[in-house]
């Protein structure tokens, strides 16, 4: 090859006696360029390359390897990338249906209340209605056996009472309803607000 | 054997698989590595005056991250602004053929396709290297 030099004997010797004592090789390109008349010289150059070339297949493969990490350290890291933004999504997905079943449950909740209130309402008012019609249909009764008899007057004056305290307990009722209804709205309104 | 090298590509340790398979194919003695192409051309820019260090040979990586422009751009630099003498060419893992083009336009000899087994690519552009070098040899791409 063009360009090459040689060592002087003396250099060639210490390089020899390097290896033998203490294992140290010359490693690299400088070993292709360097030329020489000794056999044992030679012959330490020759298994000098070898060796270098020997590093050298390791490293290569093991830079290799680690190129093949990377790549695939690059692939994964795309692949979390793409999960994340899929389970954000998801994510919001399920708050979103979370919101919606909690609203359904509030709605469900507020016609179960007020079926129930008017339900009490409904029987209430029967039970004023019925105690009413009757207790007025035992005063007629009475009135017409004996009108003028103290007792009736008695029970004229205690009909007159229950029908003032039933009217006076339906309108309570109804109020009372109408109270539970309006603040139940004032506070559904206020929450859909929030 | 090439006199000396330039690589410029931005992969630190594609640099290490480089001079590696350049050591064993006995390709070159001189490699001297890049990783900004606004480097390489600070470089042929200054070695217009002073010529003392210019490679024979120049690879560049197409996509140079963290640079100022790409392979392409710096080829044509090197070859419009920079005076030519260099033998020039693209070392890439893409095989896009409108890239492929483009070099061909900006003045690149060879498009070598970077893979695990680039020591193939690499013999069969030793080979070729003396027609790149008397500019007799026709654009290449090495791929297999």
């Amino acid at each position: 090859m063009e360009g090459k030099f040689k060592f002087s004997k003396d250099t060639e010797a210490l390089f020899l006696d390097m290896f033998k004592e203490r294992g140290v090789k010359l490693e690299g390109n400088v070993l292709k360029i360097i030329d020489t008349d000794s056999e044992d010289f030679k012959e330490y150059i020759t298994s000098a390359i070898e060796a270098d070339s020997k590093t050298r297949k390791k490293r290569l493969e093991i830079t290799r390897q680690i190129q093949d990490q990377n790549k695939q350290l690059e692939r994964q890291a795309a692949e979390n990338d793409s999960l994340m933004v899929d389970l954000k999504k998801a994510f919001e997905q399920a708050e979103g249906a979370k919101l919606s079943a909690l609203n359904d449950l509030d709605l469900l909740q507020r016609k179960t209340q007020f079926e129930l209130i008017g339900d009490i309402v409904k029987v209430a008012l029967w039970i004023i209605m019925a105690v009413g019609i009757t207790t007025t249909i035992l005063y007629i009764v009475a009135l017409s056996v004996n009108g003028s008899s103290p007792d009736t007057t008695l029970i004229g004056n205690t009909w007159s009472n229950l029908l003032g305290i039933l009217l006076t307990n339906s309108f309570s009722i109804i109020g009372t309803i109408m109270g539970v209804k309006y603040a139940s709205e004032s506070n559904a309104k206020k929450q859909d607000k929030e | 054997m090439i006199k000396s090298i330039l690589l410029v590509d931005d992969e630190n340790l594609f640099h290490l698989v480089f001079e590696d398979a350049c050591s064993l194919l006995d390709i070159t003695l001189d490699l001297r590595s890049l990783t900004s192409s606004d480097e390489a051309a600070k470089l042929f820019s200054e070695w217009q005056t002073r010529p003392s260090g210019k490679p024979e040979c120049v690879f560049v990586d197409l996509n140079i991250v963290g640079s100022s422009f790409d392979g392409i751009e710096l080829i044509k630099k090197i070859n419009y602004e920079y005076g030519n003498g260099v033998v020039v060419g693209i070392i890439s893992s893409s095989a896009d053929k409108s890239e492929i083009e483009k070099s061909k336009l900006a003045g690149a000899q060879f498009w070598i396709v970077k893979s695990d087994d680039i020591e193939p690519r690499l013999e069969a552009f030793k080979k070729d290297y003396e027609g790149y070098k008397k500019r007799s040899a026709d654009f290449k791409v090495y791929k297999f």
